[in-house]
């Protein structure tokens, strides 16, 4: 049991310190992130300026930094919405059943079957860019996934004995949904969106990318690696730092995902 | 599934009227040209953009149910035809994203349970597991600046030739290739630790025919749901993958007719991706109840 | 389980034999590709059916590769002879009548003549809705076939610039009476054949065209026998074509990033070349919206542009600094005005003067409380206006002016300008042939740019009078003074921010010689093009 930990607490140790990285930015960042100073355009790495500077002359470690924050932020604002409407939602269509969930799955089905990226295109599109509709548009696309997950979750426990006997004694619904099914199905989900987290970075990174997502002059990975794109083969650094770090965010959330499974559900290894 | 599909159809239909600006006046916008609102009016008329909702919505269902999904606004050629001519593309792009998918997660899958703990084993998963968490159209302008324009190899852009192909399928693929894996590998080890596999071993049958017989005829149902659900994902996912590499696939193009806002190619697309989609899920359903017939009885009812 | 394994295979095989097959179809074209006089380019867009009388899908350098105008534009704005030798315009300025060319011959071996002509308006006329943008169209009232080769057009009122607007791209080019659908040219066209120097020879659609010399062209014939254009959506992705040898050419305004252009430019291995000033990159600055509708804060604003560090290092020396809305050279506007310098004191006395007052700890300047925001949308997928907004919200910060960048696709973008919900917005006036008239008009017009830019001037009904008598006007010295008069009132007002006359640039292999520029902007001139 005590090897199985490790992994764990070192994985969990550098997602804390990437959100405090985030947490941190300004405060961290060696640069004003905004400044623009032509004069010190596409400069290579120095002490002033460790991954040198932008296009605009602006300090690219410190728009990395910041960075983390947009990404970051709105992965983990996506992760928490998701969880509770996919919860509500997949609980209701699968404790209650019948209409509700005829509907519900329903719905679930039509959602999916648009690709998400051009649903988020739609979205985007309708509601105009900016962070905060990005934000929405991930959470309509992503949570239907979850919801159906739980939904199916729910429908084997409720078949299972004690809840089919919590029901005979006359138990109240809200009281069996809290005490018998939520603590089961909670931990699997966070788990499962925890895991899911790297794939929104790279969502958000996509929109961004596609000049869908966050306005200029905020710093986002998938906006720095469209705006350096055309740097390619003069500055090929500006697009290589930008992707790693989101590889790397990526990466750090799925193992640290799969370093958490291991270790509340060791049979899964 | 009916309902489901009429719903797609509902779907397809008034989720691109939520997008702000119409048709005709992005017409003019994307040519660039000044125009009075009673020439919009006038064209509108014409398209008959201005009758009520839900009539536009009637008449463009009857059609679309004989495979008429009207005619692009930008182009004045049926959107059928349109689109036909890219999604032989991009499905030809899916495809073979698909196979690398399939073939190398299959064969890491594989190797790391009958292998389990390697150290090939581990540092196969964690090279392609490294390269999934790059963002697909980065690591696309990557492997063309390096494979292509400094080392010579394949070819920069374009489709048509298998040549073409490999980068872009490449690149597609790398982000779903240690989803299968993971899937693979647990499904088979939850697999492998059922009781008729322990007799199989108990009675000394071969450990490559307990795998090839038993635990892979085992992970199917789990692979097929899951098939169904990638290609949609790959479909969308092509779109960034054909703006970098040049294809001229249908991702670019809804990309395009999302700029011009073109009712007819847009409603038409998503609604045979939909339906598309909803008929892969009642395959796979179907697929997962002949190979195991127990499973029918659990999947009659989703 | 052995027949999924099978089922498996024969999708695979399946697969591969439909890739195999397009290989084949591809192999024929790109053997073709590498021939001596043979040229392949890179577009960013698919050419379209080669409509004459449409827009988009269509791309404008090949409507002019295949179609000819009446009348073509010539240096300085003097309209030459094209497909008519000759025309007269009556003394009221209501009826042109051309000359045509003789024998000149379609690609399908047909003539043209004034029936055809006739029937090429009468096709744009019939779209109309169209084309109201378009004063020659909409100021028709008919069109005369006088004999074989006479045709005559009668306006309903004089408009001078009629001539100048033949000379477009679209709509009033000349399509063969074969390619005609029963309905017109508005829903489509049967082939795309013209009297142009090119052909139209092979298409496959977001992929390639191939143009072949027109052998029976009545002008100077194309030096090369066949041009190919290549799809390439991404600049980068052209870029890369150019150094590995897939292409030989890329063309235009936009096609290349300034700094892409530049590391071109600067290796040594390429044919570089910028034309002449092509039309003005400016900023609108709305004059009925927020703290801009102040003649003091415009004037502040224009004082605290740096032109000079913006055309050096966002479009890295691509396009010459402008001071004035349309680039000397063009008609009528050679008018001598006061420039305003960039003058960071200048600027900060005059945003003093409207009152908006910097306060201890504050970063921005405020007025009665409210903060001094200027809202400017600009173009999500436009790295280049992207470059110069942030530029200068960086460069504003420091004299206390809050700029709020919006970020947009372009359809939205244009609905929020369309509303007038901005103070500073990116855009172009038109270019060769259209302007000076053609920018000046939209001002004129509701929910243009240019509109919400004069509307909340003092003197803003008389501008728009003027504007309205100018293009009226058959009065040469008049026209002259009214111009003058428009142009001063815009200066004055300061309401457009010049920054910069754009330019084509192309970048070429070295076997491409004797490259050179046409006057219109969206014109390859192909026909001088060699290769060796």
């Amino acid at each position: 049991m005590m090897k199985k930990s490790v992994p764990l607490i070192i994985s969990s140790m550098i997602v804390l310190l990437l959100v405090s990285t985030a947490v941190f930015a300004p405060w961290l960042a060696p640069n004003d992130p905004y400044a623009t100073n032509m004069a010190m355009k596409l400069q290579g790495m120095s002490a002033a300026y460790p991954f040198g500077t932008d296009h605009l002359g602006r300090c690219v470690l410190s728009r990395l930094i910041m960075g983390a924050r947009v990404s970051l932020f709105t992965a983990l604002g996506v992760l928490a919405v998701t969880l509770v409407l996919s919860m509500v939602v997949g609980v209701a269509a699968g404790y209650l059943g019948g209409i509700a969930d005829l509907v519900l799955m329903r719905a679930c089905d039509i959602l999916m079957a648009i690709p998400h990226f051009i649903f988020a295109l739609v979205i985007v599109g309708a509601l105009g860019g900016g962070v905060w509709n990005m934000f929405i548009a991930i959470i309509i696309v992503s949570w239907v996934g979850y919801a159906r997950i739980i939904r199916n979750m729910v429908r084997g426990l409720k078949e299972s004995t004690y809840v089919q006997y919590a029901k005979m004694t006359g138990v109240p619904t809200v009281k069996i949904v809290k005490r018998h099914i939520l603590p089961f199905v909670f931990p699997q989900i966070l788990l499962l969106l925890l895991i899911g987290t790297g794939s929104t970075v790279l969502l958000i990174s996509e929109l961004s990318f596609l000049g869908l997502g966050v306005t200029a002059p905020m710093p986002e990975w998938g906006m720095m690696i469209s705006e350096s794109k055309m740097y390619l083969s003069s500055n090929p650094m500006l697009m290589f730092v930008p992707g790693a770090m989101i590889s790397l965010t990526v990466l750090i959330f799925d193992w640290f995902g799969d370093t958490l499974r291991d270790a509340i559900d060791p049979k899964m290894k | 599934m009916l309902a489901a599909i009429w719903g797609v159809t509902l779907v397809s239909f008034f989720l691109i009227r939520l997008i702000p600006v119409d048709p005709v006046e992005a017409y003019f916008a994307i040519n660039n040209l000044p125009v009075t609102e009673e020439a919009i009016e006038e064209i509108r008329e014409e398209q008959g953009l201005n009758k009520p909702l839900l009539f536009q919505y009637g008449l463009w269902l009857m059609n679309a149910v004989q495979l008429d999904f009207g005619q692009s606004f930008l182009t004045k050629t049926p959107v059928a035809e349109e689109l036909l001519s890219r999604f032989s593309v991009t499905l030809g792009l899916a495809a073979a994203a698909f196979f690398i998918v399939i073939a190398i997660s299959g064969i890491i899958g594989i190797w790391s349970v009958v292998k389990q703990g390697g150290l090939v084993d581990r540092f196969t998963r964690a090279l392609v597991f490294a390269t999934a968490s790059m963002p697909s159209f980065w690591l696309g302008f990557v492997l063309v600046y390096v494979v292509s324009l400094k080392w010579g190899i394949l070819p920069l852009m374009g489709w048509g030739t298998i040549e073409q192909s490999v980068l872009p399928a490449f690149t597609l693929a790398l982000g779903y290739i240690p989803y299968y894996i993971r899937l693979i590998r647990t499904s088979m080890l939850e697999e492998i630790e059922k009781p008729h596999i322990a007799f199989a071993r108990a009675r000394g049958v071969k450990e490559s025919i307990i795998i090839r017989r038993h635990v892979l005829k085992g992970i199917l149902p789990a692979l097929f749901t899951s098939l169904a659900m990638t290609c949609g994902g790959l479909l969308g996912g092509a779109a960034i993958i054909e703006a970098v590499f040049a294809i001229p696939g249908v991702g670019r193009y809804l990309v395009e007719s999302m700029a011009a806002r073109d009712y007819a190619v847009l409603q038409g697309f998503i609604l045979i991706i939909g339906t598309l989609y909803v008929i892969f899920n009642f395959l796979a359903d179907l697929l997962c109840a002949i190979v195991d017939p127990r499973a029918r009885l659990k999947r009659g009812d989703i | 389980m052995k027949n999924w394994f099978t089922l498996i295979l024969v999708l695979l095989v399946g697969v591969l034999a439909a890739c195999s097959n397009t290989e084949k179809e591809q192999g024929n074209s790109n053997s073709e590709t590498t021939g001596s006089d043979v040229l392949t380019m890179s577009w960013a867009k698919d050419i379209g059916s080669g409509n004459p009388h449409v827009y988009a899908e269509n791309e404008m350098f090949a409507q002019a590769m295949l179609y000819d105008p009446l009348v073509t534009y010539g240096k300085n704005g003097k309209i030459e002879p094209a497909l008519a030798t000759s025309w007269e315009t009556s003394e009221d300025g209501k009826t042109y009548t051309f000359k045509l060319r003789e024998n000149v011959l379609y690609s399908d071996g047909t003539t043209l003549t004034a029936e055809n002509v006739k029937r090429n308006f009468d096709a744009v006329l019939e779209n109309s809705a169209a084309h109201s943008w378009l004063e020659a169209v909409a100021i028709i009232d008919h069109v005369e076939a006088v004999d074989e080769l006479t045709v005559k057009v009668q306006l309903k009122e004089a408009y001078y610039p009629f001539l100048q607007e033949l000379t477009l791209i679209r709509p009033l080019r000349m399509l063969a009476d074969s390619a005609f659908l029963e309905d017109g040219t508005k829903n489509g066209i049967k082939a795309p054949v013209g009297t142009g120097p090119w052909v139209l020879t092979d298409y496959k659609k977001d992929s390639h065209a191939e143009f072949s010399r027109n052998e029976n062209y009545w002008g100077e014939k194309p030096k090369l026998k066949k041009v190919i254009v290549k799809v390439i959506p991404d600049s980068q992705a052209r870029t890369m074509a150019l150094q590995n040898g897939d292409i030989d050419l890329i063309f235009g305004s936009g096609q290349l990033a300034p700094i892409e252009y530049q590391t071109l430019a600067q290796s040594g291995q390429y044919e570089t070349k910028i034309s002449d000033p092509l039309s003005t990159r400016i900023l609108a600055i709305n004059s009925t919206y927020g703290a801009t509708k102040d003649k003091n804060v415009r004037l502040a604003l224009q004082h605290a542009l740096d032109r000079k560090t913006i055309i050096e290092h966002v479009l890295n020396d691509l396009e010459k600094e402008a001071q004035s809305l349309f680039a000397p050279g063009y008609p009528y506007s050679d008018i001598s005005l006061d420039p305003y310098q960039y003058d960071t004191d200048k600027s900060i006395e005059l945003l003093e003067k409207a009152g908006w007052k910097l306060e201890p700890g504050n970063e921005f300047r405020t007025k009665n409380g409210e903060t001094l925001t200027l809202v400017m949308p600009y173009n999500s997928n436009e790295q280049v206006d992207k470059a110069i907004a942030e530029y200068i919200q960086g460069a504003w910060r420091e004299l206390g002016i809050d700029v709020q960048l919006i970020g947009e696709e372009w359809q939205l973008m244009i609905a929020r300008a369309k509303k007038g919900e901005f103070n500073l917005i990116a855009n172009d006036t038109w270019g060769v042939p259209y302007d000076p008239h053609m920018y000046i008009r939209t001002m004129a017009g509701e929910q243009q740019i240019g509109y919400y830019a004069q509307k909340g001037i003092p003197t803003s009904d008389q501008l728009t009078d003027n504007i309205s008598k100018v293009i009226r006007s058959t009065n040469e010295e008049e026209r002259r003074k009214l111009y003058e008069n428009i142009l001063q009132t815009i200066h004055e007002e300061a309401i457009f921010m010049p920054i910069s006359y754009r330019t084509n640039y192309l970048a070429a292999n070295k076997r491409v010689q004797n490259l050179s520029f046409s006057m219109q902007q969206y014109e390859v001139p192909l026909n001088t093009y060699e290769v060796k």
